[in-house]
């Protein structure tokens, strides 16, 4: 150990045993906690991590049963997509909040959008459909069509895209959303598994 | 000083991560216990409305499943006669149960009550009776499964439909797709498990989006019983014929090679084939499945109700309902949507119409030149042309939505059942005119249902007078007993933790 702060007391004093035993209790109590959080279930896109935490589960299952369900997550819209480098940041950030409001028990029964999280948003419905919004024959001829098209958020219309007009935590009774899709379990009960077995 | 700092802060700091462990793990048993059940659900619970105690919004819209006012161009909920409205089918199933009566199903609540009614499973006068094996009651509700637990699945198998009139007595329902213990979507039936291992797949391996069809494909799907499964010979076990594949020609071929046949038409003497209902695997041949839509995400969508949202569990023709199936993705008015579907329906019939034509004469035909002379070598190549024609024709007609489901693999196979069975004509006519007879065969007036039924020689009233007997005398009966059984089954209230 050269750097000037020392975390370890001298060696020999009294003191170093037990700092030895307070550190790893600090680590090892860490690892315990980023196991339980499953934290690194939140580097992937898997839109299951979200459901980690059952507020999620009304609008994981609104966002199931939608269309977008074949072309894009929970990710998709909600972090920025425009460089990893922005994507894990603001992801980071979002994330945290989200972690510090759950702990202290102070999520909202309606949860909506910070204003930094609308204009990922709607950066994010832009990018797949900068098509219908920027159609290149009616720019041409129809002034300002772009900026018509790109300054209201979209979903000032398109309320119901894609979670519907119920947002409540307790619309979704009984919270077994993401329990399905857990493939360690069998699929078919145990008296039929046996039966399967025996021949 | 400083190591005495240093002790306070760890303390301090390992007091507080074990305050957030504890939340942590707080928080997340709550998503687990936020739901606290009104009764406890058995592991085998067959009764619905058990299972309503707990999810009453799940349980009444699967109750509206009882509505029989929906009808459509070619499907709805309401009974409607096929027999009367298309009596070819007569002829084509000749010598068969489904000639005497064939109706279009009503919804999953009747499932019981239809097949008590149908003349199909006759009227037994005692439990050992009847020519219908248990097997006819294996898709029929949530107590096959109990009674699979309970004896073996082989063991059901091998008894008769009447010994099980008084045990499955509720209709389809929560236990057949539903684990008691956390609703999950399961695999109850057997011969759905064995089809995969016979195709070398694992059910368990399918993903939550293909339960949401595979809990329907336990059923909707072609099959067949079979009597010479190793351990089970004799018995009618209830098999998928997926070895091969799902297409028409795989089937056929499946059987063809085991030499099966469901029965010997009484008037051409094929070795006929009977298509069940292969939803399922048309379904996976159209474009919907292609774009990973599931069963459930149109004849069950999703639904709001009183400020909740949860799976609509009246399954029905997504035509009654196309703001929450069809606009989901389609945006589309629903007269439009609607006349699309109907315009594809349409389009199959037409040439199914005709198929069933040439079916009908070639089957009349194949009769004459019996009464002929022929000879069963003469006939071999004949008969089997007919029996695959037929199976073709039977592969579309049976599963009513498929000519929506997969309009292309639709117009396919009835394309090649239409050049099957005229190559069936064909042969006959060389035939015919070889025995003598070189002019049109005479063709019977089947205009009308009792006409077609009078043709192949059913005494319907007969038919009639017994089932009615049946159903007053001792279908009543075996009802009260399982009333008896069911009275004794109670009930398991939940006491609340919280109290």
């Amino acid at each position: 150990m050269k750097s000037n702060f020392k975390i370890l007391p001298e060696k020999g004093s009294s003191w170093r045993t037990f700092a030895v035993v307070a550190i790893a209790c600090i680590l090892g109590m860490g690892f315990f906690l980023v196991r339980e959080a499953e934290v690194v279930s939140y580097l992937s896109d898997n839109p299951q991590a979200c459901v980690n935490c059952h507020v999620m589960t009304p609008v994981y299952n609104s966002w199931m049963h939608s269309s977008h369900r074949e072309w894009v997550s929970c990710n998709g819209c909600h972090v920025p997509q425009d460089n990893i480098f922005n994507s894990y940041y603001f992801k980071a950030k979002d994330g945290l909040y989200h972690s510090a409001v759950f702990t202290a028990r102070m999520e909202p029964d309606v949860i909506t959008m910070r204003e930094a999280s609308e204009e990922v948003v709607q950066n994010n419905c832009i990018r797949c459909h900068i098509q219908q919004v920027t159609e290149v024959k009616y720019d041409g001829w129809i002034e300002n069509h772009k900026e018509n098209r790109t300054d209201r958020a979209c979903w000032s219309c398109h309320q119901e895209v894609p979670h519907g007009r119920i947002h409540g935590l307790s619309t979704v009774k009984y919270n077994i959303a993401p329990l399905p899709t857990d493939q360690a379990e069998m699929v078919i009960p145990e008296w039929l598994a046996k039966e399967m077995e025996a021949q | 000083m400083k190591n005495k700092v240093l002790f306070v802060v760890t303390i301090v700091v390992v007091f507080l991560l074990g305050l957030l462990a504890s939340s942590i793990i707080n928080r997340k048993s709550e998503a687990k216990y936020k739901y606290v059940p009104n009764v406890e659900i058995g592991k085998n619970e067959p009764r619905n409305a058990e299972w309503g105690k707990n999810y009453p919004r799940e349980y009444q819209s699967y109750m509206q499943t009882a509505d029989t006012s929906f009808s459509s161009y070619q499907g709805g909920s309401a009974t409607v006669d096929m027999l009367e409205e298309d009596p070819r089918m007569v002829v084509l199933w000749a010598g068969y149960a489904f000639s005497k009566d064939y109706n279009q199903g009503r919804g999953h609540f009747y499932a019981i009550d239809d097949l008590q009614n149908s003349l199909r499973t006759a009227a037994p006068e005692n439990k050992e009776d009847g020519p219908m094996p248990a097997t006819c009651w294996a898709c029929k509700g949530p107590d096959v499964p109990r009674l699979m637990d309970e004896h073996g699945v082989g063991e059901f198998y091998a008894g008769t439909w009447a010994e099980n009139v008084s045990e499955v007595v509720n209709p389809i329902g929560c236990a057949d797709c539903h684990d008691p213990g956390n609703m999950k979507l399961r695999i109850t039936r057997p011969a759905l498990v064995e089809a995969f291992q016979a195709m070398g797949k694992d059910i368990n391996n399918s993903t939550h989006q293909e339960m949401r069809s595979l809990v329907c494909a336990q059923c909707h799907v072609e099959y067949y019983f079979n009597k010479e499964k190793p351990g089970h010979e004799g018995t009618n076990y209830l098999t998928f014929p997926w070895e091969n594949g799902f297409a028409v020609e795989d089937m056929e071929k499946y059987y063809d090679d085991i030499g099966f046949s469901d029965w010997t038409h009484a008037i051409s003497k094929a070795p006929m084939l009977k298509a069940q209902h292969p939803d399922y695997e048309i379904f996976l041949t159209g474009v919907h499945a292609d774009r990973g839509v599931s069963c459930a995400d149109c004849h069950m969508p999703y639904k709001s109700e009183g400020g909740q949202k949860f799976t609509d569990h009246h399954l029905q023709s997504p035509l009654n309902n196309v703001a929450n199936s069809c606009q989901v993705c389609h945006r589309e008015e629903s007269a439009k949507l609607i006349a699309n579907v109907y315009d594809r329906q349409r389009k199959a019939n037409e040439n199914r119409i005709k198929l069933e034509d040439v079916l009908v004469k070639a089957h009349v035909e194949a009769g004459k030149a019996w009464d002929l002379g022929a000879t069963e070598a003469q006939m071999k190549d004949i008969l089997m042309s007919i029996r695959h024609a037929q199976w073709r024709w039977d592969y579309t007609a049976a599963s009513h939505g498929a000519s929506f489901h997969s309009p292309v693999e639709i117009g396919r196979v009835l394309g090649s059942g239409l050049a099957e069975a005229q190559e069936a004509r064909v042969m006959l006519v060389r035939l015919l005119a070889d025995l003598g007879h070189n002019e049109p065969v005479a063709m019977p007036d089947i205009s009308t249902k009792a006409k077609a039924q009078k043709y192949i020689g059913l005494d319907m009233e007969k038919l009639r007078a017994e089932k009615e007997k049946f159903k007053t005398n001792t279908l009543p009966k075996w009802l009260e007993e399982a009333k008896e059984r069911e009275a004794k089954m109670g009930s398991k209230k939940v006491v609340s933790a919280a109290k």
